[in-house]
C-alpha cells in the first residue's frame, strides 16, 4: 500500500468539486481510499487517524501546508494507482469549467453562447443584442470561440470597440458593429434586413439605413447582393482607423461572387479615408459614398475608386458597373413622373409655409437629407445638426428647416426605435401639421425584418388626417415618404406604397429623390430643384 | 474607459468598504457563480451572481453580468476597492452599489414572538427531517447520535467531531468559555469542504447563541460572548472565509437563507411546512455546508433548552474526551 499527495497552494474549488474528486479517486480499481481537504492542522490529523497522512510528502515540502492550501490525498495499492488516481483527480479539478448540459429541451432557447455552441459546433458568426455596457463582453467570448460578430448593441465604449476589433483582426473575424443595425451574410440577413436576391454586388457600410437604402435601390433595378458587411457607425472614426471597412473590403475583394464593391459611409476622419481609399485599389470596380463629401475632396486619392456623394448615385453607378441597367433604379425619373403634382401642392401653400419638417427613424437617410437641403436652402435646425449652430435648444420642436433623428438615443431611451413604434413620430407629425410654418412633411418608412410589420396601416391614416384638417384650414400640407424597402420584404413594398400613396402621400423609393421633391415644394420657382 | 457594473443589491457590513478610501486588494478565489475579494485587512468580500441567495458580506450582480465577469477573473488579480466602488484593473471595470438601501443580514430576532416550547417541537422535527436526508456529507453522520440519542458510527472524522460537538453544546450551556474554546479549536478546519464541516457547524452554533439566546436560553442568559469566542479561537485555525464568515456569524450575520430559517422558528406549531421548507433551503446550499450549518444551529438551539444535562442526547463515544462529555 503506498500513499501519494497532491499539493495545491492557496487554491480553492467549491465543497461539491472537492467532494467529487475524493469520490472519483475512491471509485478507481486499486484505490482504497482518497481525500481532498483544505490542509488545516485538524484536518492533516484527520488524515493520520484514517491512515492517510502522506508524510514523506509533507516533509518534502518546503513550507508546510496550512489552511489555505488544497491537499489531496490517495492510498492506493501500488504506484501505478497512486499516480493514476491523483492525475484524475487533477484533470477533475482542472475540467471543472466543464459542465454537462442536458440538451433535452431543445425548444428552450439557449441562454449563453457556450450553451449555443454545444447545439451547433458549426456555428461561425454570434448575433448579440444586450445591454451595451455588457455586450464587449459577450463580443469577446464569441470572438475567443472563433465565431465573427454581428454586435447589434450600442452605448459600448470606444475603448471597448478598439480592444474587440484588434481581437477580431488578429483572428481573422469581422466584428460588425458595435451599434451594428445591418448585415447580409451568404444571403442572410441580420438585425434590420431587407429581401434581395443573391448577385455580384458587395457592401460594406458604417451605416445601418445607408446600406438599406442602397440595397433596396439595386434590387429595384433587379440585381442582387453577394454580401452586405457592417461595420458600426464608428468605424471610419479616427480612433477606430476603419479596422472593420478594410476587412470588408478585403473580404469582398477575395469574393469571387463579388464584382462590384460599394464601400458606404458618413464623411471620416481624413486620414481614415485616405486609407481606405487606398486599400480601396482593386482590380473589382469599387463605389465610395462618403455622404455629401464631394467628389473634389478626395480625388487626389481615389485612384481607381469611383466616388459618389448620395446614395442613390452610388446604387446607380453600382448597377451601371455591376452591367445592369442604371435607369431602373428609382431615381431622377420618379422626380419628373411627379412634377406637375408637386408644382400643384406648392401654388397652394400658404405664404406663411415657407420649411420642410423631417421625421426620420434611420440617421443616415436623415443625414443625407440634412445635407441635401442644406445645399439648396441653408440652414437645418436638428438633434443630429450638420453644424452645432443648428442644433435645436431644449425645448424646441422646430426652428425652420427641421430635421430630426428619432433613432437617436434621446429618443429611443426607454421606447422602442421609430422604425418599430410609431407613436412618437405621430406625434410630431400631428404638430408639424399643425404648425402652420410647415410647408412638407417629410418621412422615412423602412420595411424588412424588425420593423413595423405594416407601417402604412399606421401612417397612412395620420397622413390622411394631417392633409384634412389643413385642408379645413385653406392650407395644403404635402406629405412626402421616402419608402425603403423591397417587393420580397414581408411588408411587400407595393402594398405599402398603394396605402400611403391613396392617403395623399408623395411616395419616393429614392432618399435623395424624396429630398429634392420636399426641396422643390420650398424653393421659390416650383420646379428649381427638380432640373 | 473604465466600464461600470451596477450591483443589484449589497449587504450592510460591506458598505463601509466601499464608502471609505480605496484600499487594495486581491482576488482570492474564483468560482461559476462566486468570487472572492480579500482586502488588505484581511476583510473578505464576496461578489455574487444573485442567483445564490445573499451572503452577509455579498455584492450581487445579475446572472448574465456576473457569469460574464467572472469568465475573466483569476486570484490573484489586483483590485482597489473605496471611493464608491470595486476596481478590477486588469479589465478596466469597475463594480458599483446601487442607490437603494443595503440589505441587513441580522435578522430581525427581536420583531417576532419566541415560544420555548414551540421552538424545541420544531428542532424534534427537523431533527428527524435531517436524518431521513439522503445526502449524507460532511457531520450529517453525526445527526443520529447529537439529536436523536442513536448511536454513531465510527469513523475517523465522527471520533474526532462528535466528542468536540458535544462539549461545545454543554460547555456553552455551562457558560464555560475554556470549554468552548477547546471545542472551537478542535472543530475549526475540520472535515471536507473549501468552508470545512468543522466551521460550518461552528457558524450555525454561534449564530443560535449570538441571535436567540437572549429569547431561548432557560436561564434567560445572554451567550453573545459565546459566539466571539468561537470566532476568535477559529480565525488562525482555518480557512479565510471560513474565517471570515464565522466572525459574521459571530455577530448574527448570516447568509439569507440562513436568517430565514431562524425566523421561520418563531412560526406556530402549525406551520411547521413552512419550517421544514426553510430547512430545505439552508440544506441545498454547497454539498455539505448548508447541512452542517444547520447541525450546528439544531446543536445551539438543543443547547439553549437546557437539555444538555439531562441525558439522552449524549451517549458514549467510547472515546477519552474532555470532562463534559458524558
Amino acid at each position: 500500500m503506498v500513499i501519494r499527495a497532491l499539493l495545491k497552494r492557496n487554491t480553492y474549488y467549491d465543497s461539491i468539486t472537492l467532494m467529487s474528486v475524493a469520490q472519483a479517486g475512491k471509485d478507481l480499481p486499486g484505490v482504497e481510499d482518497a481525500g481532498a481537504v483544505m490542509a488545516t492542522e485538524v484536518n492533516l490529523e484527520l488524515l493520520q487517524n484514517a491512515g492517510l497522512l502522506p508524510v514523506a510528502f509533507l516533509a518534502e515540502q518546503q513550507a508546510p501546508p496550512g489552511p489555505e492550501d488544497l491537499l489531496i490525498v490517495v492510498s492506493a495499492a501500488d504506484e501505478s494507482h497512486a499516480q493514476a488516481a491523483l492525475a484524475i483527480a487533477e484533470e477533475r479539478l482542472n475540467s471543472r469549467g466543464d459542465r454537462a448540459t442536458p440538451v433535452g429541451a431543445t425548444t428552450l432557447p439557449a441562454r449563453s453562447l457556450e450553451m449555443a455552441l454545444q447545439r451547433d459546433e458549426t456555428a461561425n458568426l454570434a448575433v448579440i443584442s444586450v445591454a451595451g455596457e455588457h455586450a464587449w463582453l459577450e463580443a469577446e467570448q464569441a470572438l475567443s470561440h472563433g465565431l465573427h460578430v454581428f454586435l447589434f448593441s450600442d452605448n459600448v465604449p470606444v475603448e471597448q470597440e478598439q480592444r474587440l476589433k484588434a481581437l477580431a483582426l488578429s483572428k481573422g473575424l469581422l466584428l460588425m458593429g458595435p451599434d451594428c443595425g445591418t448585415a447580409i451574410i451568404n444571403g442572410t440577413g441580420l438585425g434590420f434586413s431587407n429581401v434581395v436576391n443573391r448577385g455580384s454586388i458587395g457592401i460594406a457600410g458604417a451605416s445601418g439605413t445607408g446600406m438599406q437604402q442602397i440595397i433596396c435601390l439595386i434590387a429595384a433595378a433587379g440585381l442582387g447582393i453577394s454580401h452586405a458587411i457592417g461595420t458600426g457607425g464608428r468605424d471610419l472614426s479616427e480612433a477606430i482607423g476603419g479596422v472593420m471597412m478594410r476587412s470588408g473590403l478585403e473580404l469582398l475583394a477575395n469574393d469571387a461572387q463579388t464584382e462590384v464593391v460599394v464601400l458606404v459611409s458618413k464623411p471620416p476622419a481624413e486620414r481614415v479615408a485616405h486609407e481606405i481609399l487606398a486599400a480601396a485599389q482593386l482590380d473589382k470596380p469599387v463605389v465610395v459614398v462618403f455622404l455629401g463629401a464631394a467628389s473634389e475632396r478626395f480625388a487626389t486619392v481615389a485612384g481607381k475608386a469611383h466616388l459618389e456623394r448620395t446614395l442613390t448615385g452610388g446604387a446607380e453607378l453600382a448597377v451601371s458597373l455591376a452591367g445592369g441597367d442604371r435607369t431602373r433604379v428609382p431615381g431622377e425619373s420618379t422626380l419628373h413622373k411627379d412634377e406637375s403634382r408637386l408644382a400643384a401642392e406648392h401654388t397652394k401653400l400658404a405664404p406663411s409655409q415657407r420649411y420642410i419638417r423631417a421625421f426620420y427613424s434611420g440617421g443616415t437617410l436623415c443625414d443625407e437629407v440634412m445635407l441635401l437641403i442644406s445645399e439648396q436652402a441653408g440652414a437645418v435646425a436638428s438633434n443630429i445638426p450638420l453644424r452645432p449652430e443648428w442644433a435645436l435648444a431644449a425645448g424646441e420642436t422646430f426652428r425652420g428647416h427641421t430635421a430630426l433623428d428619432l433613432g437617436s438615443d434621446e429618443f429611443t431611451r426607454g421606447r422602442p426605435h421609430p422604425m418599430i413604434d410609431p407613436t412618437l413620430r405621430l406625434q410630431y407629425l400631428t404638430r408639424a401639421a399643425e404648425d402652420p410654418e410647415t410647408a412638407v412633411i417629410l418621412l422615412d418608412i423602412i420595411l424588412g425584418f424588425c420593423a413595423h410589420q405594416n407601417p402604412a396601416a399606421v401612417y397612412a391614416p395620420a397622413i390622411s388626417q394631417a392633409r384634412a384638417r389643413a385642408a379645413a384650414a385653406e392650407r395644403s400640407l404635402p406629405v412626402i415618404v421616402s419608402l425603403c424597402g423591397t417587393e420580397g420584404d414581408p411588408q411587400r413594398l407595393s402594398m405599402q406604397r398603394k396605402a400611403l400613396e391613396a392617403a395623399g402621400a408623395l411616395v419616393y423609393e429614392s432618399n435623395e429623390m424624396a429630398a429634392r421633391a420636399a426641396l422643390s415644394l420650398v424653393s421659390k420657382a416650383a420646379s428649381g430643384v427638380i432640373h | 474607459m473604465t466600464t461600470s457594473l451596477l450591483a443589484t443589491d449589497y449587504s450592510r457590513p460591506i458598505q463601509p468598504l466601499f464608502e471609505q478610501g480605496p484600499r487594495a486588494g486581491t482576488i482570492h478565489s474564483v468560482f461559476r457563480k462566486a468570487v472572492n475579494i480579500v482586502t488588505s485587512d484581511d476583510t473578505m468580500l464576496a461578489v455574487l451572481s444573485n442567483e445564490l441567495p445573499r451572503m452577509p458580506n455579498s455584492v450581487r450582480l445579475t446572472p448574465i453580468m456576473a457569469e460574464k465577469l467572472l469568465r475573466h477573473l483569476q486570484p490573484g488579480l489586483e483590485i482597489w476597492i473605496g471611493d464608491g466602488r470595486l476596481l478590477i484593473l486588469a479589465h478596466d471595470l469597475a463594480i458599483h452599489l446601487p442607490e437603494t438601501s443595503a440589505w441587513e443580514p441580522r435578522p430581525e430576532i427581536t420583531a417576532y414572538h419566541w415560544g420555548h416550547e414551540t421552538v424545541a417541537q420544531h428542532v424534534r422535527l427537523l431533527a428527524y427531517h435531517l436524518a431521513e436526508q439522503q445526502h449524507r456529507g460532511g457531520f450529517a453522520p453525526l445527526l443520529e447520535p447529537l439529536l436523536l440519542g442513536q448511536p454513531a458510527a465510527e469513523t475517523p472524522l465522527s471520533l474526532m467531531a462528535l466528542p468536540m460537538l458535544r462539549l461545545l453544546a454543554q460547555a456553552s450551556w455551562l457558560q464555560d468559555i475554556a470549554g468552548v474554546e477547546e471545542a472551537a479549536r478542535r472543530l475549526a478546519g475540520l472535515g471536507p469542504g473549501l468552508t470545512p464541516a468543522g466551521d460550518d457547524a461552528l457558524a450555525g452554533f454561534a449564530a443560535v447563541m449570538k441571535l436567540l439566546s437572549p429569547q431561548l436560553s432557560v436561564d434567560s442568559a445572554s451567550r453573545d460572548h459565546i459566539a466571539v469566542a468561537i470566532a476568535s479561537v477559529a480565525r488562525p485555525r482555518t480557512t479565510a472565509l471560513s474565517a471570515v464568515l464565522l466572525a459574521h456569524a459571530a455577530r448574527g450575520e448570516v447568509a439569507e437563507q440562513v436568517g430565514d430559517f431562524l425566523l421561520s422558528l418563531a412560526l406556530p406549531v402549525e406551520a411547521s411546512k413552512a419550517v421544514l421548507h426553510a430547512a430545505d433551503r439552508v440544506l441545498a446550499f454547497g454539498s455539505s455546508s448548508g447541512g452542517d450549518t444547520l447541525l450546528g444551529m439544531l446543536l445551539g438551539l438543543r443547547a439553549l433548552d437546557g437539555e444538555i444535562d439531562k441525558g439522552g442526547y449524549y451517549g458514549h463515544t467510547g472515546a477519552a474526551q474532555a470532562k463534559y462529555v458524558l
